[in-house]
């Protein structure tokens, strides 16, 4: 038999070796089980941005007076990140928490998604034609409009309201902030003839005096003046300069827990506290009073008087007159917000007469804001009838407004009202037409701060159905056929081609536009402060009303803003929320701060509620007694006790009531009363227990200590002996130092953290079971004697040990460790056994009890970073010093053939802090900040002798107090 | 006459030193026979189906709240950080310890040739089963992700990924499986002749069938019971070593972390000697409703009851001895962290915990060093009542009491327990009895093959004496 032609060529063995191949390809072709769905190429890539690939845009925060530049990150379109962004002249790259933390407002599913008349859907046509026609006929008619907005420093705003105003003669516009402060302007109006803030330059302050100043913690500028105070805490050596902060406060506030001199005075005793010091430093120091102040008039502010009134040392105010004195014109004294005109005043003075005015208060930044007095004339004004058009937009007044009785008058008595805001809240419930307006990440708008003019511009197209409110305002102009711009980017354009943009620049306008965007603004010259004329008489008739007072001998009540709800604008924000308050480490309430002293004398003990009152207003609250404040003194923040909203709802008091009665615009009630009630209220706090225990946790050393201990090598560290070999880490090894000297424990890293990391809000019933998820805590203990602590602030959060302790006790290998030095976890693996949060003994390791996530509303799942994984209910997680950064710098340096610089990575919380406390990179490079860092003398590790060998270092905090010798 | 009469009092001295009989009154090997195997194939009274509904009942609760927590998730318990364990494996350390009785009864006390377990081993090692099935409930169900809780199992997968043999939690894993798997191999066993002559008794077709497949085909050969001697014995050597091993090796969960309070040498033969201790009361309290209900006074005799209840002083000795240790070490150590979790066990915010357990384990047991209360059953049901709860909250100090304050001062935090736990508590008494229950009709309580050979009469005898 012949075979056909070609067969021949394929032998048995081959057949079958073939025969054999494509059955194994056969068989495993279809061994795949992975589902590959549709995967369709995009026919056109998207206009801009890659997907998978972070893309930056600067913006402008606002909150109040505050103004901050932002760099937000996003992702596929939508804003995942806020920074600070370090081109804005002014806020340098500091960002607020707050304004971290408003990224998750962006998304929060109870914002109102469209038009709303009378409780009704409805849409923008109608909303707008209804706007239009109120707004026509007032103008035909000439009837009055009351325009109430929050505070601004936008110039291109200012100018279009200028233009309404033109087009509505009767436009009457009230700027109004419910807890700005409105005393400091006011003084500033009358000793120098111009609403401002002045904004004291810390990097050259040797001596800081704060009479209840919180510019550490609650006052706008903070993140900027935590910088600069910060500046002059991280000594190295004991001979370096530091600066020593003076704290003369009632109730304890953040800049009072970071202070090197405390002294506990009521807060109506601070203006004659002040004014004592003035007498002292003109009759022992010979320092000159401004011209046009006799020194006879001060003669009623004697030492002794004063001293007995305040009980406040004569020898500790001799000794805080010498120091500032001492310091010249490098000495800076501030008032707090809450305090009367005539405290200001007073302190404007002291700055005078050191010289600091000139030198240090630097750059000052106007505001016209109208405080609850005037709009207490407004409101009254409106309930007798005189607007017929109501137009309320930001503020919240129907909640703020210290009167609601009034507000209901005023309200009622206006027949057309609209709300521009952004949720349906207490105000726009009180309005017929609730129109939704752009949340400041979807909008346009500029800023003005003092030597730069920041653009916000939208990072993500609108959410919902909302409109920007400058874009109503214009197409009002329009209805009422006035010539303007379609649309307000094209306003703010052409305001800025004739205002900011000079002709003779070398380049275009669009270029020119187009550069600002991209750095969030441009510089401009600050113009050089006239120097400024302190108008004697403000001062001769705050002398003369201090002199008038009577001490009440009562109940003082210091209102301020809470660290994370503000002034209750972020009252729907959860990571605000459950923000630990710095000092008191409370989240999701608005306790009542009492001394300790007053509780005893009481019989008040924490979480005991009491109705506190002041005139016919009254509020429930539990109490907390905080060590630290003076007897005699409360506090309470402001922001809490909403009446809409699903997150805010029901948390807290609305304490703003109790300024009813109030005639200034301060924010101390000189007479408030408590009364104890039966019931008990539980106060979610991240922290029970406020001792150290006499353990070696947070040092802090005096200056003249710490130079000893330098000397005398005792820096404590623990030698360990090991049987197991060390870990090595032949390449990077990833480190950490926190230096507590800088760290003022204001907890902005927490929210950044948060927002980086996907970490889940928990509520306040989980929040008291100590379940809250925050990767990192600021641990906050109270030190000493507890009518007068000493305060330590410690950022605690994974420690990455070496020989980490949680690593050998999961069973499954869900956390181990990595060549780069971390102690990684590995999510998919983690079955949740706890035993590594058991075995962790900083307890840094947080756990999933719950699916904190499958329960959110749209949108908010669009906040999520998709870098970080969303974490499952039953798994353990914790800190991973941002190992989705390290792994994107790493990527980065080896597209480009090269290693890692130093300062690359920047951990979340490493870009949050504000004072620069926190260092991180590479401890194997010794060049590395770092490493440097952790080779100080103040240098420990925290629970060196467990033998776990931490990466995270930490250098003791160093503080300033007037040296012995000198008290003596 | 004088030298007679102090032969006398050295015979009656002999005499009280004999260790009194096992088995009281007259008894044939048929009577025993009918006096044990009958229960097994009559109709329960009605008691019995009242504490079986309860007990059910209870089972039913546990379940219930079980399925709500996989469903939610273990934050309906009342744990938290830095109190990550708590009632799930508080329970799961007392139900191991529950179960050491009776392996420690059938192996340790075999080996030593105690006459007395013969009558308690059977019921003591089926509770040794029945409480190591509870026990093991709670490692499953107190994981974040039950469902993938296999993955503590070393089994080969595609991924090549082990578990990690350095934690104590999979050594527990180990040796908690070994324990069950031999104690239930040993119970088995011993259950072989008894299953026999069920088989032979029965008349129900059912049970006939099943007693048959159960029993092996027993035929009580001479071979069989060589081979059934030799492979008792052999398992006995096995467990004798795995009562000592389980409860260490549950203990280094404690003594391998770094938790102050936890990491102590002392804690394997401190957990051995609780285990053993409340495993003890627990054998007492259900001899003395067994003996009473089911009317085996004779085979359960006072001595039997009275030795338990010396193990059981002896135990709270050792305890107290440990409790007093621990307090040592943390003055001795000079460690600030231990000294002040000791200094929380007994003042601290759970001290009436602490002095619970000093009082329910040292204190109370020592009414036992009076023959009467040895005798008693109000006396001893009071000590194992007592025991029984002191060792529970023992585990409840050296858990949530030592957890709840470490190192850093700013984590601290008080844990309390939610309505779950104590559901799924109950819910895990409630099976543990649902099962006893359910042992005490369908099988000998007693087993009759050993009883049968300490019936007087039983072994070879000469000179009117017997071999023993």
């Amino acid at each position: 038999m012949r075979l056909p032609e070609g067969i021949d060529a394929i032998s048995r063995r081959r057949f079958l070796s073939l025969l054999a191949a494509s059955m194994a390809l056969t068989a495993g072709s279809s061994c795949s089980r992975i589902d590959r769905g549709k995967i369709v190429p995009y026919t056109r890539k998207p206009a801009r941005g890659i997907p998978g690939v972070s893309a930056f845009y600067a913006s402008t925060f606002q909150e109040g007076l505050a103004i901050q530049g932002v760099l937000v990150r996003t992702r596929e379109g939508r804003p995942i990140h806020l920074e600070g962004n370090p081109e804005h002249a002014d806020s340098r790259g500091m960002l607020s928490l707050r304004a971290t933390g408003d990224l998750l407002g962006l998304y929060d599913p109870d914002r109102l998604g469209l038009p709303v008349h009378k409780g009704v859907r409805s849409n923008w046509q109608d909303a707008t034609k209804a706007l239009n026609n109120v707004l026509s006929d007032a103008r035909l008619m000439d009837k009055r409009v009351l325009l109430l907005t929050g505070a601004s420093a936008s110039p291109s705003l200012k100018a279009l309201l200028y233009d309404l105003r033109l087009a509505l003669p009767g436009l009457r516009h009230v700027a109004w902030e419910p807890a700005a402060p409105v005393a400091q302007l006011a003084a500033a109006r009358a000793l120098f003839g111009k609403p401002m803030i002045s904004r004291p330059d810390l990097r050259r302050a040797d001596v800081i005096l704060s009479f209840q100043s919180d510019f550490l913690g609650v006052e706008p500028d903070a993140p900027v003046l935590i910088n600069d105070f910060a500046s002059r805490r991280g000594v190295s050596t004991p001979t370096d300069p530091m600066n020593r902060l003076w704290v003369v406060e009632g109730h304890m506030t953040l800049t009072g827990a970071n202070a090197d001199e405390r002294i506990q005075a009521r807060p109506s005793r601070m203006t004659s506290l002040a004014f004592a010091l003035a007498r002292l430093l003109h009759r022992e120091h010979s320092l000159p009073l401004p011209a046009g102040l006799d020194p006879a008039e001060l003669d009623y502010f004697d030492l002794d008087r004063v001293s007995a009134a305040s009980s406040v040392k004569a020898s500790t105010m001799r000794l805080l007159a010498r120091d500032l004195v001492r310091a010249g014109q490098s000495g800076v004294v501030l008032a707090g917000a809450p305090l009367p005109m005539e405290a200001h005043a007073a302190c404007h003075l002291l700055n005078f007469m050191l010289g600091s005015e000139k030198h240090i208060m630097d750059r000052a930044q106007p505001f016209d804001l109208a405080g609850n007095v005037e709009l207490k004339e407004i409101l009254e004004q409106a309930a007798r009838g005189e607007f017929a058009v109501g137009i309320f937009w930001g503020a919240n007044p129907a909640y703020a407004f210290p009167d609601p009785a009034l507000w209901k008058r005023a309200i009622n008595g206006i027949p057309e009202t609209f709300r521009i805001g952004l949720y349906e809240d207490e105000t726009a419930l009180d309005c017929a037409w609730r129109l939704p307006e752009h949340h400041w990440l979807e909008s346009w708008g500029d800023f003005e701060s003092p030597g730069f003019i920041g653009i916000r511009q939208p990072v993500s197209g609108p959410l919902h159905n909302t409109r920007q409110a400058e874009d109503l305002l214009l197409a009002c102009l329009r209805g009422m056929r006035i010539q303007t711009q379609s649309t307000y980017l094209e306003y703010l354009k052409a305001r800025w081609r004739s205002g900011v943009y000079v002709p003779g620049m070398p380049v275009p306008f669009e270029s020119f536009w187009n550069s600002a965007l991209h750095d969030g603004g441009v510089r401009r010259d600050s113009a050089q402060q006239a120097s400024l004329q302190l108008n004697p008489e403000p001062l001769r008739k705050a002398l003369e009303s201090v002199r008038a007072e009577a001490d009440s001998g009562g109940l003082e009540l210091v209102l301020a803003p809470a660290a994370g709800v503000h002034d209750g604008r972020y009252s729907n924000n959860g990571w605000l929320n459950e923000l630990p308050d710095p000092v008191t480490k409370a989240t999701w309430s608005n306790p009542l701060l009492i001394s300790p002293a007053d509780a005893e004398r009481l019989g008040l003990k924490d979480e005991d509620v009491v109705t506190v009152s002041s005139g016919t207003a009254t509020v429930d609250a539990p109490v907390l007694v905080q060590p630290g404040q003076a007897s005699g003194v409360a506090g309470i923040a402001l922001g809490y006790g909403r009446r809409t909203g699903n997150v805010a709802l029901a948390i807290g008091a609305n304490a703003y009531q109790l300024l009813k009665g109030l005639t200034g615009d301060s924010f101390v009630i000189r007479s408030a009363r408590i009364s104890r009630s039966n019931s008990r209220s539980a106060i979610p706090r991240t922290q029970d227990h406020h001792r150290m225990e006499g353990r070696d946790l947070a040092r802090s050393w005096a200056l003249a200590e710490y130079a000893k201990t330098v000397d005398g090598g005792k820096t404590h560290h623990a030698h360990t002996a090991s049987l197991i070999p060390e870990q090595k880490f032949p390449g990077q090894k990833w480190g950490m130092a926190v230096d507590l000297s800088k760290c003022v424990g204001c907890s902005s890293c927490v929210i950044g953290c948060q927002s980086e990391n996907n970490i889940p809000v928990v509520g306040p019933e989980r929040v008291l079971m100590g379940r809250e998820m925050h990767w990192i805590r600021i641990d906050r203990y109270y030190e000493g004697d507890q009518q007068s602590p000493s305060v330590r602030h410690q950022p605690m959060f994974c420690q990455q040990c070496d020989d980490a302790p949680c690593e050998i006790v999961c069973p499954v290998n869900a956390t181990t460790h990595s060549p780069d030095g971390l102690n990684q976890m590995t999510y998919n693996r983690c079955v949740g056994t706890r035993y590594c949060s058991n075995n962790c003994p900083f307890k840094v390791r947080r756990f999933n009890f719950f699916d904190y996530t499958s329960t959110k509303k749209e949108p908010e799942t669009l906040v999520f970073n998709p870098e970080v994984t969303v974490r499952p209910r039953g798994v353990m997680e914790k800190c991973t010093f941002c190992i989705q950064r390290i792994q994107d710098a790493k990527q980065n340096a080896k597209h480009e053939a090269r290693q890692v610089r130093d300062g690359e990575i920047t951990p979340a919380c490493v870009a949050a802090c504000p004072s620069g406390a926190i260092v991180f990179g590479d401890l194997n490079d010794p060049e590395s900040a770092v490493s440097k860092v952790s080779k100080l003398d103040r240098h420990y590790r925290l629970l060196e002798e467990l033998g776990i060998k931490p990466s995270v270092t930490y250098l003791a905090d160093i503080a300033n107090p007037v040296a012995a010798e000198d008290k003596a | 006459m004088k030298s007679g009469s102090t032969l006398t009092t050295a015979e009656s001295t002999l005499q009280l030193l004999k260790p009194p009989s096992v088995v009281t009154g007259h008894l044939t090997i048929g009577g025993l026979d009918d006096q044990v195997l009958t229960p097994v194939g009559t109709k329960p009274p009605l008691a019995w189906f009242v504490a079986f509904s309860v007990t059910l009942s209870a089972t039913l609760i546990g379940i219930a709240l079980i399925a709500y927590t996989i469903a939610t998730g273990i934050g309906v318990w009342g744990n938290n950080v830095p109190v990550a364990w708590a009632f799930d494996i508080i329970n799961f350390v007392f139900w191991v310890g529950i179960g050491h009785a009776g392996t420690l009864i059938s192996a340790i006390l075999l080996l030593f040739r105690a006459r007395w377990r013969n009558a308690i081993s059977r019921f003591s090692e089926a509770m040794t089963i029945f409480a190591v099935i509870c026990a093991t409930l709670f490692p499953l169900i107190h994981v974040g992700r039950p469902w993938l809780a296999f993955w503590l199992a070393p089994y080969p997968n595609q991924r090549a990924i082990w578990p990690n043999f350095r934690s104590p939690l999979l050594w527990d894993v180990f040796a908690v499986n070994t324990y069950f798997l031999v104690s239930l191999l040993f119970w088995y066993i011993g259950l072989i002749p008894d299953l026999a002559s069920l088989r032979d008794r029965t008349t129900n077709r059912v049970k006939k069938a099943v007693y048959t497949v159960l029993a092996l085909g027993w035929r009580g050969a001479s071979l069989h019971w060589h081979h059934y001697e030799r492979a008792y014995l052999i398992i006995a050597g096995l467990a004798t070593g795995l009562v000592l091993s389980v409860h260490s090796v549950v203990s280094f969960d404690f003594a391998v972390s770094l938790v102050p309070g936890w990491h102590m040498t002392i804690f394997p033969p401190y957990f051995v000697t609780g285990a053993i201790f409340a495993g003890f009361a627990m054998v007492v309290m259900a001899m003395v409703v067994v003996r009473k209900t089911m009317r085996l006074e004779n085979l359960i005799t006072d001595y039997h009851l009275e030795v338990m209840n010396k193990v059981i002083l002896t135990c709270s000795c050792l305890m107290g001895y440990a409790y007093l240790l621990e307090g040592f070490t943390a003055w001795y150590s000079m460690n600030p962290y231990i000294h002040h979790t000791f200094m929380q066990y007994i003042t601290g915010s759970y001290w009436w915990a602490g002095w619970l357990t000093i009082t329910c384990n040292v204190l109370i047991p020592q009414l036992l060093w009076l023959r009467p209360i040895r005798r008693s059953y109000s006396g001893m049901i009071l000590v194992a009542v007592a025991v029984t709860v002191g060792m529970w909250f023992e585990r409840f100090v050296i858990i949530v009491s030592s957890l709840h304050q470490d190192f850093l001062p700013s984590s601290w935090q008080i844990y309390k327990p939610t309505f779950v736990d104590y559901g799924i508590l109950l819910g895990s008494f409630g099976l543990f009895f649902t099962l006893v229950l359910l042992f005490a009709r369908v099988l000998p309580v007693i087993a009759t093959s050993e009883m049968k050979m300490v019936l007087p009469g039983s072994q070879p005898a000469h000179k009117g004496g017997r071999h023993e």
